[in-house]
């Protein structure tokens, strides 16, 4: 048997009903290779919801609480509760949830979770737009970013306000463990999530999740997408326990961001001067992560054995 | 009152062939009612719409279940078997297909028609090879093979309802149109079933409660696809990225470490001939 870089346990079921090249339904795969099978899920309205349950099927293999689209934060904190109560042992409490029902419609019961420091994973699939309910534009689509509520033509010129800042937004709360993942990098996504697992208190994934038919790109090109996006400073990997970040995937230097959105329908309007406003945007947002970055500094909240796993994981993917 | 069902995949445009049948049924002078089953949208799911054209107002508000004319945009889905659930003895079904008509699978007394309309819509650039979309197409090959609207109707009601490339997409109506091939119905006797190739599920037992306790994988996903993988294992270096990146869970690695793709729930994405690194895995069409 050949040697796997990730666990072979596969706790999604083929048949379920994502679209071809779904970005999502790889996140979710390789969330629950990490964190195992005594998870249970909560998950408001959102394409997962649609692709789980073609009922009376499901396609997970763990347990799954539909919730209402504003409360996944308020759900798993009730659901720790229950198993605290009933002092059911080693459960994984996870909110997994779309940017929309996150970034804009949870946000409230987001905050209430991470400040009540509620012991569950807090898990955000990022594909920039209500995607379920047909490309329409959310807090977390980028600034440019073409969807059916921000038409390109006449005036209109994509989104014209810039991508809400989740992680800020999350890190504000002191959790115990934020970070970001991306499927294209499968060791570290499998890594994060099961060292998510393992700490207690309120933890927070955000996962980038490309989607074809929103972003208009053909659907064998997910995991060429995903790469770009970390490797050109628009999704850059990263965590942070205890206050020190730590960038999970170092970069000599950032490759031009019109390798990454030449890619993609939703930004074939872009003209020069606006590709290198984005341009300009995603250089600072990766320099303020560098000055952030503590790795270096002696004596950090990681081991060197984590950070040895990372690095051999990344080399395998950058092959 | 005539009653037509449309079958496709999500993203070719059977949804709107629906309504723009209607509209150009009411252009006729018609009374025409369109409407999609509700259902979970998803780009290379199978897709039903529903259309009645009659000359007085269309009162029933159901799903067709015994169509006069049944059209399918494309020949994976009569794999599938229910694309003719239901149609009528002396119906008509229209396949989008480069196949003779007579090569197609009917019951006795329905007029098989075809008509290549995916190399009509991509020669006028209508969509990729992957998803071409072939919906003016077939509408043309629909007016010509059964009348149930004129092609003039179906040309104006492009013109005003199609947002994008409505000039190729009236040259495409009018091609599909030219193009049609009908054949004469079959004999009692030599009738052929379309659900021979594929065995259909057996029905599902609904459980008491609300909760879903099948397993989807007894769902097949194979009818999306329009391109299949197919593995070189001799170039196979095992690196395992194939079923590393593999949404839909439809690859396994066998025991000497080879992957194995399940056809029935792999959807054709071409991830893993993407990501392979020596290039051992190819897409090629399905059927």
């Amino acid at each position: 048997m050949v040697k796997l870089t990730i666990p072979a346990t596969e706790l999604v079921r083929p048949g379920h009903a994502a679209c071809p090249g779904c970005g999502p339904a790889l996140a979710m795969r390789l969330l629950l290779k990490g964190l195992g099978p005594r998870t249970v899920l909560s998950m408001p309205a959102c394409c997962w919801t649609v692709i789980a349950t073609p009922y009376p099927t499901t396609a997970l293999g763990v347990a799954l609480l539909d919730n209402p689209i504003e409360s996944t934060g308020a759900s798993i904190s009730g659901i720790r509760a229950a198993v605290d109560a009933l002092a059911i042992p080693d459960v994984t409490v996870v909110g997994f949830a779309g940017d929309g029902g996150t970034a804009d419609i949870g946000l409230q019961a987001l905050s209430g979770m991470l400040e009540r420091r509620t012991n569950a994973i807090y898990v955000m699939y990022d594909n920039e737009a209500y995607m379920n309910t047909g490309i329409q534009r959310s807090g977390a689509t980028p600034e440019g970013a073409w969807t059916t509520t921000t038409p390109v033509g006449g005036a209109g010129r994509g989104k014209p306000e810039r991508k809400k800042d989740i992680m800020g937004i999350v890190l504000a709360h002191r959790p115990v463990y934020a970070a970001t993942l991306n499927p294209s990098f499968p060791e570290d996504f499998v890594r994060k999530a099961a060292k998510a697992r393992e700490i207690a208190g309120p933890r927070f994934l955000h996962v980038f999740a490309p989607c074809p038919p929103g972003w208009r790109y053909s659907s064998e090109e997910t995991i060429e997408i995903g790469r770009l996006a970390t490797d050109t400073g628009v999704f850059p990997l990263y965590e942070v326990a205890d206050g020190h970040l730590r960038l999970t995937r170092r970069l000599s230097s950032l490759k031009p961001i019109g390798e990454y959105l030449g890619r993609q329908g939703r930004y074939a309007h872009l003209t020069p001067e606006e590709r290198a406003r984005l341009q300009a945007e995603v250089r600072s947002g990766w320099e303020r992560i560098l000055r952030e970055d503590a790795s270096g500094s002696p004596g950090g909240p990681f081991s060197s054995r984590s950070s040895h796993a990372a690095t051999k994981g990344d080399t395998v993917e950058a092959a | 009152m005539l009653e037509i069902r449309f079958h496709g995949r999500g993203g070719q445009g059977a949804v709107v062939a629906s309504e723009l049948l209607a509209q150009a049924a009411f252009l006729d002078g018609k009374r025409p009612q369109s409407f999609p089953f509700f259902g979970v949208e998803r780009r290379g799911a199978p897709v039903t719409a529903y259309c009645r054209i009659d000359d007085r107002e269309v009162r029933l508000r159901t799903s067709i279940t015994r169509p006069d004319i049944v059209v399918v945009l494309e020949p994976g889905l009569l794999r599938a078997g229910s694309a003719m659930e239901g149609l009528k003895p002396d119906g008509i079904l229209l396949v989008n297909s480069r196949e003779e008509p007579a090569a197609l699978p009917a019951p006795a007394g329905v007029r098989r028609a075809s008509v290549d309309a995916t190399t009509i819509a991509l020669t006028h650039g209508l969509g990729t090879p992957m998803m071409p979309i072939v919906n003016t197409a077939i509408l043309g090959a629909l007016a010509a093979a059964s009348g149930a609207v004129s092609l003039g109707a179906l040309e104006q009601a492009i013109d005003r309802f199609v947002p994008a490339h409505p000039a190729e997409n009236r040259a495409a109506a009018r091609d599909g149109a030219a193009a049609v091939r009908v054949a004469p119905p079959l004999t009692a006797g030599h009738s052929r079933g379309a659900s021979s190739a594929v065995a259909r599920a057996p029905p599902l037992e609904l459980p008491d409660a609300p909760m879903a306790v099948a397993s989807s994988a007894t769902i097949a996903t194979a009818a999306w696809r329009t391109l299949r993988p197919e593995i070189d294992q001799r170039r196979c270096t095992r690196c395992n990225f194939c079923w590393k990146f593999c949404p839909d869970v439809a690859i396994e690695l066998n025991a000497e470490g080879f992957p194995v793709v399940h056809l029935e729930h792999c959807k054709g994405c071409g991830i893993c001939a993407a990501e392979c690194p020596p290039g051992a895995i190819a897409m090629v069409a399905e059927g």
